[in-house]
């Protein structure tokens, strides 16, 4: 006997201490506080679970509606299997940041420490990775913003820690122009990703959780593209060109999902494309 | 589900009439009125529709269903500013939810239903879910995102204050240090 079975009996109207039941109460705390007092909790709780609604209707009429409007290239997209979603996500965004990478590569490249590479490579790639995988996957979201401020965190800093540590000798003896330029080139890289992103979110708004693993994902990616791209080291200039793009993403799009939103199905789909 | 998956209409209907009443239940706790709890259980619907690819044979689908109404729910607490889990620690004062007019619930039901709204979140979770839900520890586990283990802890700690509730046989529930034994947690 287990612990369901024994709410089972008590729903039924069939708890009775008998030798089984016994013998589960000796090892289930809990279970024993259902039959405390002559069964008041259990019976009690047995009696409230009972109380069941109708059918109703209406509602099942109101969702058979949605379900209707559920036509288009976006309900087809956000109804493929997760790991579809993810691996799209994934292949979409390594090929922008190869594709940026490649396209306007640092002038200083064939100095760049092949160490160094395959750590930010590995280190950024874990990272966004990671952030698409917690967004995409269905899991339980109990602290929305708690469960994920390290990720969002370790995403905002790294940038951060990669601007005091120049990369090339050259790198050294940069100054902080051009900074509006890598934001821009970044800002602009993560829009394919962003839209695809868009395009599989499940729910009828961007959640908070959502927009934080987004500007996770899209803040690594647009500055994994210009660590790739940009030979500066100025301080200024990686602080205000490159990390300001993952720190004004989680800007934007968490006053952005903060917004009061109305309740009920809302089909009528909201951008929040960056 | 598999049958739903396969393009049978008639499944989805099913479906809804088979986890409405569980998920109205375990909704319209925490909310005040039964139109809200409605068009929670109506995005689950429509989420586990959109979802519908990712099932996978064999699955447990009570669990999944669970999970995403657990979601649904806390981000439309979250998006609405109200702080339900601090509400309840400050004793809620809303009536439970009564459902559609001409029924009516005993006294001692109403009574249980009270105490139940007065209890700390994450008690009341797990013992509404467990036996208003229908779910197994396990499943509980599952679609709260914890181990059994630690939302048996949960039920042990909720069911002690509800006694002392419904029994009145303490001066203050909230006051209970309740030391749950982990003996027997399996």
């Amino acid at each position: 006997m287990d612990c369901s079975e024994i709410r089972e009996a008590f729903v039924s109207g069939a708890a009775v201490r008998s030798a089984e039941v016994e013998a589960h109460l000796r090892v289930c705390p809990h279970c024993r506080e259902l039959f405390e007092h002559d069964a008041e909790l259990g019976h009690s709780l047995a009696q409230e679970s009972a109380f069941a609604l109708p059918f109703q209707d209406d509602l099942f009429a109101a969702l058979e509606a949605d379900v209707a409007q559920e036509t288009g290239l976006r309900a087809w997209l956000r109804s493929r299997p997760t790991r579809l979603r993810f691996a799209t996500v994934v292949v979409s965004a390594l090929l922008v940041i190869a594709l940026g990478g490649a396209l306007r590569a640092r002038p200083d490249f064939a100095e760049y420490p092949a160490a160094r590479l395959v750590l930010v490579l590995g280190v950024y790639l874990v990272g966004i990775v990671a952030a698409f995988g917690k967004e995409l996957y269905l899991s339980a979201r109990r602290g929305t913003l708690a469960d994920h401020v390290g990720l969002l965190l370790g995403a905002l800093g790294l940038p951060f820690l990669i601007a005091f540590a120049p990369a090339t000798e050259a790198s050294r003896h940069t100054g902080p122009e051009g900074a509006l330029n890598c934001f821009l080139y970044g800002a602009l890289l993560t829009v394919p990703t962003a839209a695809l992103l868009w395009a599989f979110d499940r729910d009828n708004r961007p959640t908070m959780r959502t927009v934080c693993l987004s500007a996770v994902s899209l803040g690594l990616s647009a500055n994994l593209v210009l660590e790739l791209h940009c030979p500066s080291g100025n301080a200024l200039h990686l602080l205000l060109g490159h990390a300001s793009i993952g720190c004004g993403m989680a800007r934007r799009m968490v006053r952005r999902a903060a917004r009061e939103p109305r309740l009920g199905i809302d089909l009528c789909e909201r951008s929040w494309a960056i | 589900m598999a049958a739903y998956i396969s393009g049978e209409k008639a499944a989805f209907r099913e479906l809804f009439q088979r986890y409405t009443p569980l998920l109205q239940r375990a909704m319209a706790r925490d909310l005040r009125s039964p139109e809200e709890a409605n068009d929670l259980v109506q995005q689950t619907f429509l989420h586990l529709h959109r979802s519908r690819n990712d099932f996978e044979p064999g699955r447990k689908l009570k669990p999944w269903i669970f999970t995403i109404a657990l979601n649904l729910k806390r981000e439309y607490f979250r998006r609405s500013k109200r702080r339900h889990e601090t509400s309840l620690d400050d004793e809620r004062t809303a009536e439970p939810f009564e459902g559609p007019r001409g029924q009516e619930r005993s006294d001692a039901a109403r009574e249980t239903a009270r105490a139940l709204a007065a209890l700390p979140a994450e008690h009341r979770e797990v013992i509404e879910l467990h036996w208003f839900g229908g779910l197994s520890f396990p499943e509980v586990a599952e679609a709260v995102g914890s181990t059994v283990a630690a939302v048996k802890v949960r039920a042990h700690r909720g069911y002690v204050a509800l006694r002392a509730r419904l029994g009145d046989d303490s001066p203050n529930p909230d006051q209970l240090e309740v030391k749950p034994s982990t003996e027997g947690l399996h």
